[in-house]
């Protein structure tokens, strides 16, 4: 999988809770919601049919401090299974940017996202030059790309798979 | 260029003579050479897919199991048997060659960030790591150590011992004077996050330091760090005491090389607040953020109390209590629940008769871990109002969605169960 997407944008706005915005963690808590499916939940209880109007490969805008308070990656999970292909916050809580790189779920942190990308704009998106553009408005930011190592994480799909390309490598070493 | 405790602590970690903020570090366990990763019940609760799967783990002698968050309680809206999962999580371990030593049972635990210090897992001027989703893992910056939750990388983590660090910006907090009697460690986080807001340091390290700081327990200092992801903090960290050395010294045989912040090393800001100016700090509902002078919230009538969680529990959250209530009857309206963090410290201070006090004013005691925090043994019931020194008050946290959490200083708690409202605890001092 090539880091490089092309999508529409959909726009949150700041301090979106994990156990809140993204997903309602009591609901998962209880056994309501299993983890197979916790994509329809995404966003539920700030839109709740944002998981039937996403496309795949759309792509995320959101504000400050995205994916605060605790460090349920449920809501990583949530993400990247309703379709969505990359997340572009102004800056990220510091369990979710973990958790993004540990389900596969490419992000981006970019101080002025929020001007430079509106709901519907359509956006191109290179994880490997540091490059996005918005093809709506004709604009160009660049970001400082992720080292290679990081790269190849979210190429593979996450922490999982790359772990068992180590084991498979043998890179482990006690 | 000086260096910070943080970017000292995780250039060691990795090997290399300097790291800078912002840059990206890959960390290998073999490294470091005694066990200094705690796990827990919901790692193989929520990771339960991995469990199925041909798993071997990078060193089994590396791992401590304790069974603190599911396995030992009932827990609200469990769906499961948390008894029969630590069986199953117990064995699983020990098929995968962890020692029956490093599996620990009822009786010998208490709640995981307290073990990680009492178990000397989490040494001065090393890493830790707890291979759960459980963020609280900071709380270890109070012994200069930086912690880390594993949290979705805690599989793969256990399996290759292989992990990544982002270098985070440090921010120092210089707090001057000295506290008054009955202001604890935790009325100064509280009170810093009031400045700040919950945004106020996202991704970075909360570094605190100065004359409050030099004089505050271990105990104090651990309970700022617990709670500096309310800021948005990658960790808190405090440069050790000696205090602090003498207690690992005393506790291991590892060597350890304690760090601490070059005198002109780099920091993107620094605030200034004067300690003997901070009043107790209550935090009201239904946001972590809404942080009070106790005087704007004294008075408020409360059902429940509860001492105890990784942000508190500690001898000196136990003995203040019993300071406290000596001569003191727990109001007849109110559980007082007091759980102790870990049995180690409820053994020390029983020797010291604080348990004795407890029980004689009318406490509930019950066995160490995380408490009634995230609903263990008496969760909220619905409409009942409680003030806590525990993490955080978000509807639903405690039990019913319904129930209101105040959060305040151990202190704070305990004179406020004696009048069965929220009260001042300068006056019982």
């Amino acid at each position: 999988m090539a880091l490089k997407f092309k999508g529409n944008v959909w726009v949150f706005g700041d301090n979106l809770d994990v156990d809140y915005e993204i997903v309602p963690f009591r609901k998962f808590d209880a056994g309501l919601i299993k983890l197979e499916d916790v994509g329809n939940w995404c966003m539920a209880n700030v839109d709740p049919d944002f998981a039937k109007k996403v496309k795949k490969g759309d792509i995320m805008v959101a504000g400050t401090n995205m994916g605060c308070g605790h460090d349920h990656f449920q809501a990583n999970l949530a993400i990247k299974q309703c379709g969505i292909a990359c997340v572009i916050a102004e800056s990220f809580d510091r369990n979710f940017f973990r958790n993004s790189i540990a389900v596969g779920l490419p992000i981006v942190e970019l101080k002025g996202i929020n001007q430079f990308a509106k709901a519907g704009d359509e956006l191109e998106v290179d994880l490997h030059t540091g490059t996005l553009n918005n093809l709506t408005s004709g604009k160009t930011m660049k970001f400082t790309h992720y080292p290679d190592f990081l790269l190849d994480i979210l190429e593979v799909g996450g922490m999982d798979p790359y772990a068992d390309k180590l084991v498979a490598a043998g890179k482990i070493k006690k | 260029m000086g260096k910070t405790i943080i970017e000292k602590i995780l250039a060691k970690a990795v090997g290399k003579s300097e790291v800078t903020p912002g840059e990206y570090v890959q960390f290998s366990a073999s490294r470091i050479d005694h066990p200094f990763i705690l796990t827990g019940t919901d790692m193989s609760e929520r990771f339960g897919k991995w469990k199925s799967q041909d798993w071997t783990l990078f060193d089994p002698g590396k791992i401590i199991f304790a069974p603190e968050h599911c396995g030992s309680y009932t827990r609200v809206g469990s769906t499961t048997t948390n008894r029969e999962n630590h069986r199953r999580n117990s064995n699983w371990l020990k098929q995968l060659g962890v020692a029956d030593e490093n599996i620990l049972e009822l009786g010998r635990i208490g709640n995981c960030h307290h073990l990680a210090v009492e178990k000397a897992l989490a040494l001065p001027g090393s890493v830790y790591f707890s291979a759960m989703t459980d963020g609280h893992a900071i709380t270890v910056g109070g012994v200069g150590c930086f912690g880390s939750c594993m949290s979705a990388s805690a599989p793969a983590f256990l399996r290759t011992g292989w992990t990544w660090f982002r270098v985070p910006e440090s921010i120092k907090f210089n707090i001057t004077g000295k506290l008054q009697d009955g202001v604890m460690g935790r009325d100064v986080y509280e009170y810093i996050l009031g400045q700040i807001g919950p945004t106020g340091a996202i991704y970075q390290v909360m570094e605190f330091t100065g004359p409050v700081m030099d004089a505050m327990s271990m105990d104090g200092r651990q309970s700022m760090c617990c709670l500096a992801m309310f800021t948005g903090a990658k960790t808190g960290i405090v440069n050790p005491s000696q205090e602090i050395l003498d207690f690992f010294k005393a506790r291991t045989k590892v060597h350890f090389e304690p760090q601490y912040s070059d005198k002109d090393a780099k920091y993107i800001k620094t605030y200034q607040y004067d300690g003997s100016k901070i009043e107790p700090q209550v935090v009201v509902p239904p946001d972590r953020h809404l942080v009070h002078n106790i005087k704007d919230v004294e008075g408020t009538p409360v059902t429940n109390a509860f001492l105890g969680s990784c942000a508190s529990g500690r001898d000196e959250d136990l003995r203040i209590a019993a300071r406290i209530l000596k001569g003191h009857k727990v109001h007849p309206k109110v559980l007082f629940n007091i759980t102790p963090g870990s049995t180690d410290s409820m053994s020390r201070v029983d020797k010291e008769g604080v348990i004795s006090t407890l029980l004689d004013a009318g406490c509930f005691i019950c066995a160490p871990g995380c408490g009634m925090c995230p609903g263990f043994y008496t969760p909220l019931a619905k409409n009942e109002v409680c003030i806590t020194s525990s993490t955080t008050n978000l509807p639903g946290r405690m039990g019913d969605e319904s129930a209101q959490v105040y959060l305040g200083s151990a202190a704070t708690v305990a004179a406020s169960a004696i009048e069965g409202k929220i009260t001042d605890p300068r006056k019982y001092l």
